[in-house]
């Protein structure tokens, strides 16, 4: 049996961003874990807004966050450890993708 | 369906303690992980990995899981796959990992699911556990017209329920999507109450679709700036020259070469890649394709420009 629904969709965006709780939600963790993510860096917030339940966050932010989980559940890393890791996962993109855009990669 | 074999998907013997268990499994994960892995099947083998890991660094349904190996070793596969013999699991119980809930076994194959898909379910019924459901996570491919002006697709999606019998079952979900324009790759497209079902009455999860955009014969995409290369002559890249260019929305733009212009050069359109709040830009590549000397007009004209470029050395930095 086949089940049709039409259903409209939200693209993430700057102005229809994520809450922290619905961040938290997307990745299956709480609040408290997406507050770890901020302090360590691996989500930058506004710097002046400093409640939680104010900040508003990206698709590329709910991105950092997935991967972010994931180092930590399939390798059990730190989360300080997945800071640096995505970070230097994140140069390796932008470089391959200049090795793409001049035909090296 | 086929019987998966968990051990060998992570390459260890069925005698394997948790420690090797963990170990096979970063090592492939390593190994497959598509930012570094250059096989072609990459994506597939980690979703291998991952399940095997899930049930095999899991006691109790790695317990049940060699129990129904042993089983199916005794009885041979039956006509047309393999099926769970009913009773299969009775005496074991499943819990989820920490962080960890059926969204997460989304990619999981059907054997997984009609395994343990359903007693997960019942395990959180037993605990008389209220929450929302799971939020759950696809990709979405499409073109980057469909990026660019929005579309209606139709996406299919695998979603366990359970029959009269109470024997849970496969269904397929068509869910018609309004795709807003604008949209850029690695953008979330979210719908709500699409995810997986609450617990306890409670409201359903929502799906995020992750967009992916086709490869197109003209434009890349990154981000939301595109690029697309602009061949031009030798002669237009030397004097200038102001060129017809396709753009992404179906005109077209004259462009200005600037004099001088050297292979590899990057025109910017402001602007004119994806839109949004700051939308994206178009970037021309200038590419200078030579004429072939295939005549003698040609052959001539490019003698007259060795000639007039006599003092112009391109290997003068190689020091001959």
């Amino acid at each position: 049996m086949v089940n049709f629904t039409l259903t409209t969709a939200t693209a993430i965006s700057a102005s229809q961003p994520l809450a922290a709780a619905e961040l938290a939600h997307a990745v299956g963790a709480d609040t408290a874990w997406v507050v770890q993510l901020v302090e360590v860096g691996i989500l930058r917030i506004e710097p002046a807004e400093t409640q939680p339940e104010r900040w508003q966050f990206s698709s590329t932010d709910l991105q950092c966050a997935l991967e972010a989980r994931r180092l930590e559940r399939d390798f059990g890393v730190g989360l300080d450890a997945a800071a640096l890791i995505l970070d230097l996962q994140h140069e390796v993109r932008r470089l391959k993708a200049v090795l793409h855009a001049h035909r090296l990669g | 369906m086929d019987f998966k074999d968990y051990y060998s998907a992570l390459g260890i013997e069925r005698t394997a303690s948790d420690d090797e268990v963990r170990k096979a499994y970063r090592k492939l994960a390593r190994k497959y992980h598509p930012d570094v892995s250059k096989e072609p099947d990459a994506e597939q083998r980690m979703r291998d990995i991952n399940e095997a890991k899930d049930v095999l660094g899991d006691k109790e349904k790695r317990a049940a899981y060699d129990a129904l190996a042993d089983r199916v070793a005794r009885g041979g596969h039956p006509e047309g796959g393999f099926q769970p013999p009913p009773g299969w699991d009775e005496g074991f119980e499943f819990h989820r990992g920490p962080r960890q809930g059926p969204a997460d076994h989304a990619d999981f194959s059907e054997f997984f699911s009609s395994l343990f898909g359903e007693a997960e379910r019942r395990g959180a019924a037993r605990q008389n556990f209220r929450a929302r459901g799971e939020d759950h996570h696809a990709a979405i491919e499409i073109t980057l017209e469909d990026a660019l002006n929005g579309a209606e697709r139709e996406i299919t999606l695998r979603a366990q329920t359970v029959d009269a019998q109470g024997q849970p079952h496969w269904e397929n979900r068509t869910l018609s999507v309004k795709i807003p324009p604008g949209v850029h790759p690695g953008q979330f497209i979210r719908l709500a109450g699409q995810g997986m079902p609450g617990h306890g009455g409670e409201a359903p999860g929502d799906l995020y679709l992750e967009v992916r955009i086709a490869p197109h014969k003209l434009y890349r995409v990154e981000e939301r700036d595109l690029y697309m290369t602009l061949p031009v002559t030798p002669a237009e890249a030397a004097l200038g020259a102001q060129v017809q260019v396709p753009t992404p929305t179906g005109g077209v733009v004259e462009v200005t070469v600037p004099r001088n212009a050297r292979n590899g050069l990057k025109l910017r359109l402001k602007g004119r890649g994806l839109a949004g709040k700051t939308p994206g830009d178009l970037y021309l590549m200038v590419d200078i394709a030579l004429p072939p000397a295939d005549s003698d007009d040609a052959r001539k004209a490019y003698e007259q420009l060795a000639q007039a470029t006599a003092s112009f050395n391109p290997r003068q930095h190689l020091g001959v």
